[in-house]
């Protein structure tokens, strides 16, 4: 399959990547590590007239600490943060995920920020973004602005990334190591058929859940959180609010789970996630 | 795949019925919408732009009307085909006068074939339930 013809552009700068974008408006994509993009095109369910090709942003290819915070950069690969020395003592919920992510292939070439962006129901970073409460750094015509994790999906494929804008980091508080993602895939794609990402605090006392690949947009666990707020974790306090896992939303349902499956699978990863997390 | 949904509009199942199977009012309720050319009665070629995040682009589908019992029911056929395969569907939907208005239920199924099936049905299913979603919000105000 070839993608429709399209015209590429490769910035040297930011600010001449979102020139590109103001330019050309909707007409443009921009291309990271190309892994949910070039197959779209390649399909032609997205045929853009212009890519503008910013692998070779180098500003946003890093990962360092700032303030105490983790600050992931948008082009930085799936491989890289499953590498990361940084990563692993300081955020290990993002070391785990990102090894969760697809195949080889997929991590070595797929950007966190392209998945992000894209926002499939069933990437798997969204959950561990969640539960982490991150913040997301949108650098725009006019400027950056800050976004919380949970104002950042706004809808199946869509985030609050608006077509002028580009992704530019994401930090992450330090956590310990009382964290898990667990992640039932689908088998051909390894896309998440229910990822649950869980961070309990040194305490043992809070917890935060994400999930994604349940509904069409990705969630906090809202009502696993409450039940669980101020109670020990235990395997029968964690059973009892894992329950409510899929509580409020309208599970997917296609060819490889119906909705039910999902809202089950979301319960059960919810338990094995806040159990794995707590026993680390 | 199978798409169901049941829907709350304000306004008597006269008027909804009317809506539903008024060109002007589809076009204004389908995302994406740009033209509804008429090809026979009952029958329409749907000029689609679908602007979902990476999924842009221009489709043609045709849509038919079917077994229509004003103001009860009908069915809703709908076809598109593009390179890597096609999508085609059926729904019946049934008004149902509830208090305050009128309950809509959507029962469809359909099916993705070619390429797009093996790649790209997960997307196309909750594409098509955005869609739903989106045209039923569009009628619900533009019955208001």
């Amino acid at each position: 399959m070839f993608a429709a013809p399209f015209d590429y552009a490769r910035p040297k700068t930011l600010d001449e990547a979102l020139a590109l974008l103001s330019k050309h408006g909707d007409e443009a994509k921009l291309l990271a590590g190309g892994h949910s993009l070039i197959p779209a095109m390649k399909l032609r369910l997205a045929q853009p007239k212009v890519l503008v090709d910013i692998a070779r942003l180098d500003a946003l290819r890093r990962i360092e600490e700032r303030d105490g915070r983790l600050v992931i950069g948008a082009l930085v690969t799936h491989a890289e943060i499953a590498a990361d020395r940084a990563v692993a003592s300081r955020c290990p919920l993002l070391a785990e995920a990102a090894a969760a992510i697809g195949d080889v292939q997929v991590r070595n070439k797929g950007t966190i920020g392209g998945s992000l962006v894209h926002a499939d129901p069933a990437a798997d970073w969204p959950a561990a973004i969640l539960a982490l409460d991150a913040e997301l750094d949108i650098a725009g015509p006019k400027g950056r602005r800050t976004v919380k994790a949970g104002d950042f999906f706004v809808d199946l494929l869509e985030t609050a990334v608006k077509p002028n804008e580009i992704l530019c980091e994401i930090r992450v508080p330090a956590t310990g190591a009382l964290v898990a993602y667990v992640k039932t895939e689908q088998k051909a794609s390894g896309f998440a058929l229910c990822g649950v990402a869980a961070v309990v605090d040194a305490a043992g006392k809070r917890v935060r859940v994400g999930i994604t690949g349940v509904a069409p947009v990705p969630y906090r666990a809202a009502a696993v959180e409450r039940a669980l707020d101020g109670q020990p974790l235990n395997a029968k306090t964690i059973a009892e609010a894992a329950r409510h896992a899929a509580g409020g939303v309208t599970p997917l349902g296609d060819i490889h789970a119906s909705p039910e499956y999902r809202a089950h699978l979301a319960a059960v990863n919810t338990a094995r996630a806040l159990e794995r997390a707590a026993s680390r | 795949m199978t798409l169901t949904g049941t829907y709350r509009i304000p306004a008597p199942r006269e008027r909804v019925f009317a809506a539903l199977v008024d060109p002007d009012v589809l076009q204004r309720c389908i995302e994406g919408a740009e033209q509804l050319v008429r090809t026979s009665d009952d029958a329409y070629d749907v000029h689609l732009k679908i602007g979902i995040a990476a999924f842009k682009g221009s489709y043609v589908g045709k849509a038919r009307l079917t077994d229509k019992l004003p103001p009860d029911s009908f069915t809703l056929h709908v076809e598109g085909q593009g390179g890597p395969g096609f999508v085609r569907g059926r729904a019946r939907i049934r008004l149902v006068a509830s208090e305050g208005g009128t309950e809509a239920t959507c029962d469809g199924d359909g099916q993705v074939g070619g390429l797009l099936a093996a790649v790209g049905s997960r997307l196309v299913e909750a594409t098509a339930r955005k869609m739903m979603d989106r045209f039923f919000e569009r009628l619900t105000a533009e019955m208001g």
